[in-house]
């Protein structure tokens, strides 16, 4: 298979302001700061290829989302070298941009004055896609999250889950060849989750695009992902796929202990977050 | 490039179209702003200058008399509204400053021609219901306008917009550093209060000052579109408010694009 996504030594240090508590310290700050510099990524080597889903596993800083901005062209990197669909995503050109598609669980990215068969239509047009077509998808999409009832009402009257949908919806709308999901089932009940798990299962099946998913969802990374990455303050890890993984931790572990991927996940989490 | 020019045409009239619908779906946010405001700001500038008159005892300043520094006033603030953009440079310094801006950033579209596109949509749409204050008062009070030059005031209002978002432009692309910077669009707004002739026309100020002043693209705002429409300037004003538009226009939009291309470079994708 092609490789679509392949990074060499992609490395982002975030320079950020000390403030020290209290009031004279806000004082000083005024015309004196002090910055510190963070690796968010270093070095950060992988090559993913076409049609699998990956799952990107750490603890909360460890780098995820920096890398899912880095390859999807929001954040530009410190250094090192990245192609995405063989361009380089912090150029931002057009013929990238209408290939990949980005979901932000804690961010919308549908308009939030209008409904979402309002947004649905400024999209077809930013993407320049053909409306009859695009709304006959967005029919399908609707239909397949069951949320076609709700395609009318102005966003920001809808529930968590309910707007989760569309946001899916909108991102997949021009069926974008790569896709970066960062935490797509973040705060929703497990019926939510589950719905739009086996929806995403079932798009990929049909529709075949390279997937990146974070998750704190366990479920999520085991239920979809062909292949794993495990992140850790800023490097990679691990990559392989997900059965390989158990059986690597439990030859690791006492001859007497066997366990699944949610809890050697749990356990690689719980590691990383006592070492930091 | 036909085609992708018809794209592009395509999905900015989305993008204006985008900021009527938004526009109107808040009814009571919509009439305080196409007609309330107007009628209040008209009614103030009205007051403010028979109040002049009646203090100074004169009937003329400047070889002006009384009704046109009235028709002055009524189309000084019609126009003054127009070409103010607070609204929309506040959203896109709040784009960049919560982060929002990442759902535009990975899209096949430009932030400039987004928010600009919006901007005319918007300024169409409350211009046409905008106006009907100054046409009305005009009227009441026969003042004097000379309605045969309206299109080409609006042509030069419009064309002054280009300039007005490209400003807003440099300014929301300094939040990219500095984060908070709505104090700039305040800063800016007062400034161009006085610089576009809103606050009096700008030949009323001492030289060298006034020189200066009526050259800047700024005057475009309101001094020339309102004197040219009310008889106080002729056209040749109006060509060279076009000229130093256009000189206006390239020179903030080279800084624009500068401070952009670095500002994403060092944008951290807040928030997300």
């Amino acid at each position: 298979m092609a490789i679509v996504i392949e990074t060499k030594d992609l490395t982002r240090v975030y320079k950020t302001y000390q403030k020290p508590e209290g009031f004279i310290n806000s004082l000083r700050g005024f015309v004196n700061r002090k910055y510190v510099s963070k690796v968010a990524l270093e070095k950060t080597t992988l090559q993913i290829e076409s049609g699998q889903i990956v799952g990107l596993v750490g603890a909360n800083g460890a780098g995820k989302t920096t890398l899912l901005k880095i390859l999807s062209g929001l954040v530009t990197p410190t250094s090192g070298e990245a192609r995405v669909l063989g361009f380089t995503p912090w150029e931002r050109k057009n013929d990238f941009l209408r290939q990949i598609s980005i979901l932000l669980g804690q961010k919308n990215q549908l308009w939030w004055d209008i409904s979402p068969a309002d947004s649905y239509a400024l999209l077809a047009r930013i993407y320049d896609l053909d409306p009859a077509q695009a709304r006959k998808r967005v029919e399908y999409l609707s239909e397949m999250l069951q949320c076609s009832h709700v395609l009318h009402t102005q966003l920001r009257r809808l529930s968590l889950g309910e707007r989760m949908k569309m946001e899916i919806i909108g991102a997949l709308l021009h069926e974008p060849k790569v896709l970066f999901l960062d935490e797509p089932t973040i705060g929703l009940d497990i019926v939510a989750q589950e719905t739009i798990r086996e929806f995403l299962d079932q798009y990929v099946k049909e529709k075949g695009p390279t997937v990146i998913l974070t998750s704190h969802y366990m479920d999520d990374i085991a239920k979809l992902a062909d292949k794993l990455l495990l992140i850790s303050k800023g490097h990679i890890v691990y990559q392989g796929t997900v059965p390989e993984f158990v059986t690597k931790s439990n030859t690791e572990m006492a001859e007497d202990e066997e366990v699944d991927f949610e809890e050697v996940i749990r356990r690689f989490l719980e590691t990383e977050s006592r070492v930091r | 490039m036909k085609k992708s020019f018809v794209v592009f045409w395509r999905r900015n009239l989305a993008f204006a179209k985008l900021a009527i619908v938004s526009n109107l779906e808040y009814r009571l946010n919509y009439f305080v702003d196409a007609l309330l405001q107007p009628t209040l700001t008209t009614g103030i500038e009205m007051l403010l200058w028979f109040a002049v008159f009646a203090g100074a005892g004169t009937s003329e300043i400047a070889g002006f008399g009384r009704e046109y520094y009235l028709a002055y006033a009524m189309w000084a603030a019609f126009f003054a509204r127009i070409c103010t953009s607070w609204m929309y440079e506040t959203r896109m310094i709040q784009e960049i400053d919560s982060g929002s801006i990442n759902s535009l950033l990975v899209r096949p579209m430009s932030f400039y021609e987004y928010y600009f596109s919006q901007l005319m949509g918007y300024k169409f749409v409350t211009t046409i219901v905008s106006m009907m204050v100054p046409l009305i008062a005009i009227n009441f009070f026969d003042l004097p306008t000379k309605f045969e030059r309206l299109p080409l005031a609006f042509a030069l209002e419009f064309y002054y917009l280009i300039l007005v978002h490209s400003i807003s432009f440099v300014i929301a692309s300094s939040a990219f550093y500095l984060n908070k910077v709505y104090a700039l669009t305040g800063a800016k707004n007062l400034a161009l209060w006085l610089f576009t002739g809103e606050l009096f026309p700008l030949d009323l100020m001492p030289e060298p000052f006034k020189s200066a002043v009526i050259a800047l693209p700024f005057s475009a705002g309101v001094y020339v579109p309102v004197g040219y429409l009310t008889g106080r300037l002729e056209i040749s004003s109006v060509w060279q408010a076009f000229g130093s538009i256009t000189i206006g226009i390239v020179l903030v939009n080279a800084l624009g694009i500068w401070m952009w291309k670095k500002g994403v470079n060092v944008y951290s994708g807040t928030g997300a």
